[in-house]
């Protein structure tokens, strides 16, 4: 029974050759060779940059430190967006919220 | 009590003359000791860019200093003169004391670490007489 299985599970990696032109799959999924659309991908762990560096301290007088966490329009960008741990996050609003307060960042963007 | 320590940045119009600065930074230092307290630095940042315009200016000349006291008392001396003054566009105050003694704790809990992971990687080590000891049977 089990050998009769095999050969029957074998076909579908066939006609998903020619389709995979699309792009490279790693391993074709049950489901997953139908759907073209659809394309797992590995997704990059981020790392919080400030664990890397092994901050015990955000300065809020360093703006350009802090500016690549604020969005074009001067949004703080969340933690999912930048991989910042919680830790960080939260000394990291606050300094740049300091920030903004003397005028190192901006509240919102002009005009 | 214990003594405290402050950031105090002050924004002064662009156009004010560098004496007339001194003469604020003199003051503040002044008004400070007075007080009780004391003034650690002053660092002068000069003419930068703001990132949005303070009454319709665009650049200010900044003024960095740092700021020791034991009470509150004369960061509210110092800050109602800051408000006084006519040169000085925007400042603020931010106590940082308790800040600093949370990086420090971290960085001895840190040290302390560094100085126990030799011992913690030590035991990792053994493989290798274990090896040795079968070399030692085979032979």
């Amino acid at each position: 029974m089990a050998e009769e299985h095999v050969p029957m599970q074998a076909p579908p990696p066939g006609p998903s050759g020619p389709a995979g032109p699309g792009g490279p799959r790693p391993q074709g999924r049950p489901g997953g060779p139908a759907k073209r659309g659809k394309r797992s991908f590995v997704r990059k762990k981020k790392v919080c940059r400030f664990c890397v560096d092994k901050a015990d301290y955000i300065d809020y007088k360093k703006a350009e430190i802090l500016a690549p966490f604020i969005q074009e329009r001067g949004k703080i960008l969340p933690r999912r967006m930048t991989g910042t741990c919680a830790r960080h996050q939260r000394w990291l609003t606050v300094a740049i919220k300091r920030a903004q307060n003397i005028a190192l960042l901006p509240f919102a963007a002009e005009l | 009590m214990e003594e405290r320590q402050y950031d105090l940045i002050f924004i002064c119009r662009p156009d004010t003359p560098e004496p007339e600065i001194d003469k604020v930074i003199a003051t503040l230092e002044h008004a400070a000791t007075e007080k009780g307290g004391k003034i650690e630095s002053v660092n002068k940042w000069g003419r930068r860019r703001m990132a949005y315009r303070v009454q319709k200016l665009r650049e200010g000349y900044y003024v960095y200093m740092v700021l020791k006291s034991t009470h509150g008392e004369v960061v509210k001396e110092l800050e109602r003169r800051l408000k006084v003054s006519d040169a000085v566009m925007k400042y603020l105050t931010v106590r940082l004391d308790e800040e600093l003694k949370r990086q420090d704790k971290l960085k001895r809990h840190r040290e302390r670490r560094a100085a126990r992971r030799p011992r913690k990687t030590a035991p990792a080590a053994p493989p290798l007489p274990t090896s040795g000891d079968q070399a030692a049977a085979q032979a």
